[in-house]
């Protein structure tokens, strides 16, 4: 068993508070990914959870059992560092060997174990080398087996990939996809500030902000329904479109006055009482397209710049629905389109979200229409 | 302006040249200055005593092995005593100081600050202020004239120092390592052996080489601290020979060459070590 409660846990250094009340549930055998900007507290979080960090306040159950004092070696976790943490003095063998040595296990065992875990991670013809005959996807292949070795519970990586690169990268995504098929069982805890890495791999996304939970949930539904604005700017690259409107009517259907004069009738329900008050309408890149001929438009601009990445291009467009900054437009890479040109924009109102004043999603089942 | 122009062209190659020619000729001196009277000692033990005198720089006239079987007959027994002082405070120095770096960096320990400026603070004080103390305290340890006694003043005035050396190096050694043992299961015990002690090997063999280095030439501490021959150092022992048979100085030429050697044979064993081991804790 290797569930994972986490209730109001906390962790301060000094008077400073780093993570503020943490409540997550972590099923067995699910990937989660935490992201979020630089210093909003994934990695202590993950820190707190390999034990290498002291818990403040609050609890930490592995397998239902407390941990918040057990040693780290007790927790039943395995963690993979962004250095990848190899000790350079030792063979790929000998790192792989270290804990099990250290455990008392029998010799045979250990050297069933390190065999099995190089054939997976194709490491066989490089167990006598050191670490600095190797190169940075085999270190961290080597990183990952010196965990896989252990017959974890629980598989923490912190930032595993941002030593590689772009190539590498990848590959290693797709080798730690792999791994976590072949261990259906054991629970995996991944910290990246790479979304694509995020995405790609995890069940779940827990999206964090200034030591707080912004949101948890499928990386889809985190992409297509953020709870908020931060969530909405942070999941996605490009990242939403946030354009400030009006709610000049709400009930069962809803009337948005944009920012240039037009107004927008959504099929949706809004909270009668934020009548008059100011919204936000947010609108992915890849959910405005170009209007047909005679077609009425949502939105119109003028190109600001193109950016042609062969199968699609990224237009940046000035429009005045969206005065603070240009809206982001993904169209087709064929598309017949030039810097300076006027556009009118089109978008399904499906794949529109709304937020309130304070930027919290509005909460209606009409806007995510899958 | 053509032959302002011309001159810098022309004398480009010529005062590099000079330079490195200068360079050369000043390592050359230097390098003279250093070998030429280690060089003289061990001729001058191959010659007698009046040729010493008469003829200071000459070739010896006759290569005998003689002042040195009488040099190397008259250390002997010091030679064992600065041997069993040397290597055991050598062994204890460079455990208890890479004990305290390890502490010093690995672990929290309140007002660590101040710990750390305690102990380096030991390289502050001056042997020649505690000899009186120390005199009447080994005295009274009942170890007074011993090899114990010298073993441990050698320790204790030199932990701080090489303290000092190992926990700039241990600064350098990245956190990830110890954490990636701790979640492996190891204790801090072997954290520090397994992990940190071997990764310690470039300054650890600086600090045996520094700390052979001063206790095999150490003089006033084994000077005051022991008075039997069978106790005392090669440095007494060289400095007694001299007054005994201050006549015949081309055994103790002879006799000084002998007990220089084992230092400069682990000086040349180490010296790849010993540099690396230095440069690399000077980065913190």
């Amino acid at each position: 068993m290797a569930d994972l409660t986490l209730r109001d846990l906390r962790k301060t250094y000094g008077n400073v508070p780093v993570l503020h009340g943490i409540d997550l549930d972590i099923a067995e055998g699910e990937f989660i990914a935490f992201v979020g900007p630089s210093g909003c507290g994934k990695s202590t979080l993950l820190r707190c959870i390999a034990g290498l960090e002291d818990i403040s306040a609050g609890e930490l159950r592995i397998g239902g059992t407390l941990m918040n004092h057990v040693a780290p070696a007790r927790r039943g976790i395995a963690m993979v560092f962004q250095s990848y943490a190899l000790y350079p003095h030792m063979t790929v063998f000998e790192n792989m060997a270290f804990g099990m040595r250290i455990a008392g296990l029998p010799k045979a065992e250990i050297t069933a174990r390190v065999q099995s875990a190089a054939e997976k991670l194709q490491l066989g013809p490089y167990l006598h080398r050191h670490p600095r005959a190797l190169s940075g996807g085999q270190r961290q292949r080597v990183a990952i087996g010196r965990a896989i070795v252990r017959d974890p519970g629980v598989f923490l990586f912190d930032e595993p990939l941002s030593n590689l690169d772009a190539a590498l990268r990848a590959a290693t995504r797709v080798e730690i996809a792999r791994l976590k098929k072949s261990m259906p069982g054991t629970t995996m805890i991944y910290v990246t500030h790479d979304q694509v890495e995020a995405m790609t791999l995890a069940d779940r996304i827990v999206v964090l902000r200034g030591g707080r939970i912004e949101q948890v949930g499928r990386p889809i539904d985190l992409y297509r329904r953020p709870a908020n604005l931060f969530v909405a700017g942070f999941i996605g690259s490009p990242a939403m479109n946030i354009l400030p409107a009006r709610l000049e009517a709400a009930g069962q259907g809803t009337t948005l006055r944009m920012e240039d004069g037009g107004q927008l009738h959504l099929a949706r329900p809004a909270p009668a009482g934020l009548a008059g008050r100011p919204v936000h309408l947010g609108i992915r890149p890849e959910d405005l397209r170009l209007a047909r001929p005679g077609e009425a438009a949502l939105l119109s601009g003028r190109i600001l710049l193109v950016e042609q990445l062969g199968e699609v291009q990224i237009l940046h467009v000035e429009s005045p629905a969206a005065p603070a900054s240009p809206l982001i437009v993904k169209v087709p890479g064929t598309a017949d389109v030039i810097e300076g040109g006027q556009v009118l924009l089109c978008a399904e109102p499906a794949a529109m979200r709304l937020f309130d004043e304070a930027g919290v999603a509005f909460a209606d089942e009409a806007t995510l229409q899958e | 302006m053509t032959m302002t122009m011309a001159l810098p062209s022309r004398s480009r190659p010529f005062w590099p040249a000079m330079l490195r020619g200068m360079l050369w000729a000043f390592l050359f001196a230097m390098g003279v200055l250093v070998l030429y009277p280690l060089l003289w000692m061990a001729l001058g033990g191959f010659k007698s005593n009046s040729q010493i005198f008469s003829d200071p720089f000459a070739l010896p006239a006759s290569w005998s092995l003689e002042n040195y079987l009488a040099g190397w007959r008259a250390t002997r027994g010091y030679m064992l005593s600065s041997l069993l002082v040397t290597l055991v405070s050598t062994l204890t120095t460079v455990m208890i100081s890479a004990w305290t770096a390890f502490g010093l960096t690995r672990t929290a320990i309140p007002g660590k600050p101040l710990v750390v400026g305690f102990i380096l603070g030991g390289m502050m004080l001056s042997p020649t202020v505690a000899l009186v103390p120390l005199v009447r305290m080994l005295q009274d340890l009942g170890i007074y004239d011993s090899h114990a006694a010298l073993i441990l003043l050698y320790t204790a005035f030199r932990v701080p120092f090489t303290t000092f050396l190992i926990r700039a190096y241990m600064l350098d050694l990245p956190r990830d390592l110890d954490e990636a043992a701790m979640m492996d299961g190891a204790s801090p015990g072997q954290i520090f052996r397994k992990v940190i002690l071997p990764l310690c090997q470039p300054i650890l063999i600086s600090c045996v080489v520094l700390h052979i280095l001063f206790a095999w030439n150490e003089y006033l501490f084994a000077m005051i601290f022991t008075n039997s021959p069978g106790v005392q150092t090669l440095p007494v022992g060289l400095t007694s020979m001299m007054s005994k048979q201050g006549t015949n100085f081309a055994a103790v030429f002879a006799a000084m060459t002998i007990s220089a050697l084992p230092i400069v044979i682990i000086f040349f064993l180490t010296q790849r070590y010993f540099i690396r081991g230095l440069t690399q804790g000077i980065g913190k």
